[in-house]
């Protein structure tokens, strides 16, 4: 089976139904994306194929058509994403294990959405949970990031 | 320009003749006779399907779809902050669409997002969600609220398509719908020959 990670083409031997996130992180070590619930509740093995947010820890392998993006394949050349930068100014992280998937969800918005309002944010967001409660810093470098991505555009 | 339409007219005028005399010799279609009798039970068939939790859930007009089942402790909104779309398509917001986390099957796992091909919400004119038998019935039969489609096609609609047909294979821990997509095919076609009656109130 052929996948499309983070702009490099990999081989696995995978059953069709085995999730994508197993996939990743167990066959082509891309440990970037984290287990949570394994449901699909909680966002933070959140990854992007052909633009849309995933949860992979529910996708079956088998189903993946597109390109995956994860955590990994955000920076370019060592220069992070203006997400991954904002999240960093605006020390949006306290444990940190839910921000992968958070950063994921926050880059998906802002491909679609350049300037988002608070409501755009909420609606984005809702399915990405952080246990320590960092909501308002994660609304802040959104904004933040949305900024920093117009300057460099 | 004046002798052409002259002769299309003269063309026209002949054509409706001998299409007249065609009508007058071929008896039309009797209109149907409504038969409430044989009409309503098998509406109320199809009344019961579009009212279970796994169609009606997702034909709200509030752009919230449900969660319902023992283990939620009655019907609540879907959780997530999930939604139709700001845009009105069905499919969700910008970083969250329904194809988030429903794929083209149902999760194996026990509470796991039900899937398959196209999950999305009904447009909100095709609401169901906590309307009434008789609300219902009226939506159905208007094509302004329901797609486009004559009866057959709405039959016909619910008997194949992959989404519809999700409400009978929702995944484990679900209760399906009654019946099947074939009885309710059956059923709304019964209901529609019998001349589409609707209840009162």
């Amino acid at each position: 089976m052929r996948l499309t990670v983070d702009g490099k083409d990999i081989e696995i031997n995978a059953d069709p139904d085995m999730p994508l996130l197993w996939a990743l992180r167990d066959l082509a070590g891309v440990t970037g994306p984290k287990f949570g619930c394994g449901i699909a509740a909680c966002g933070a093995c959140t990854v992007v194929i052909d633009g849309m947010t995933v949860r992979s820890c529910s996708l079956p392998v088998g189903q993946v058509t597109g390109a995956i993006t994860t955590i990994e394949g955000l920076a370019v050349d060592g220069k992070l994403h203006p997400v991954q930068q904002a999240w960093l100014d605006e020390q949006v992280a306290q444990c940190g294990y839910c921000q992968a998937g958070q950063i994921m969800s926050a880059y998906a918005l802002l491909e679609e959405i350049d300037d988002p309002t608070d409501e755009d944010i909420d609606n984005a967001m809702g399915g990405n949970l952080c246990r320590c409660g960092t909501y308002p810093r994660i609304r802040s470098a959104i904004k933040k990031a949305a900024t920093l991505k117009l300057a460099r555009a | 320009m004046s002798v052409h339409r002259t002769l299309l007219t003269i063309l026209a005028m002949s054509l409706a003749g001998a299409f007249g005399a065609a009508a007058q010799e071929t008896p039309a279609a009797p209109p149907v006779v409504v038969d409430a009798a044989r009409g309503l039970p098998e509406w109320d068939k199809v009344y019961a399907v579009f009212t279970h939790p796994r169609c009606a859930s997702c034909h709200v007009e509030d752009n919230r779809p449900r969660w319902s089942g023992a283990h939620y402790g009655g019907t609540r909104v879907h959780g997530f902050n999930v939604q139709g779309g700001s845009d009105g398509s069905g499919f969700g917001n910008p970083g969250l669409r329904c194809n988030t986390c429903h794929f083209e099957s149902n999760s194996s796992v026990l509470h796991g997002p039900p899937g398959v091909v196209g999950w999305h919400l009904a447009p909100p004119e095709m609401v169901w969600w906590e309307k009434s038998s008789a609300e219902i019935c009226a939506q159905i039969k208007d094509p302004a609220r329901n797609g486009g489609r004559t009866l057959a096609e709405i039959a016909v609609h619910v008997r194949d398509d992959e989404l519809v047909g999700w409400g009978w294979a929702p995944g484990p821990g679900r209760e399906p719908a009654p019946g099947s997509a074939e009885a309710t095919y059956e059923a709304l076609t019964r209901w529609s020959e019998s001349g589409a009656p609707c209840p009162s109130g």
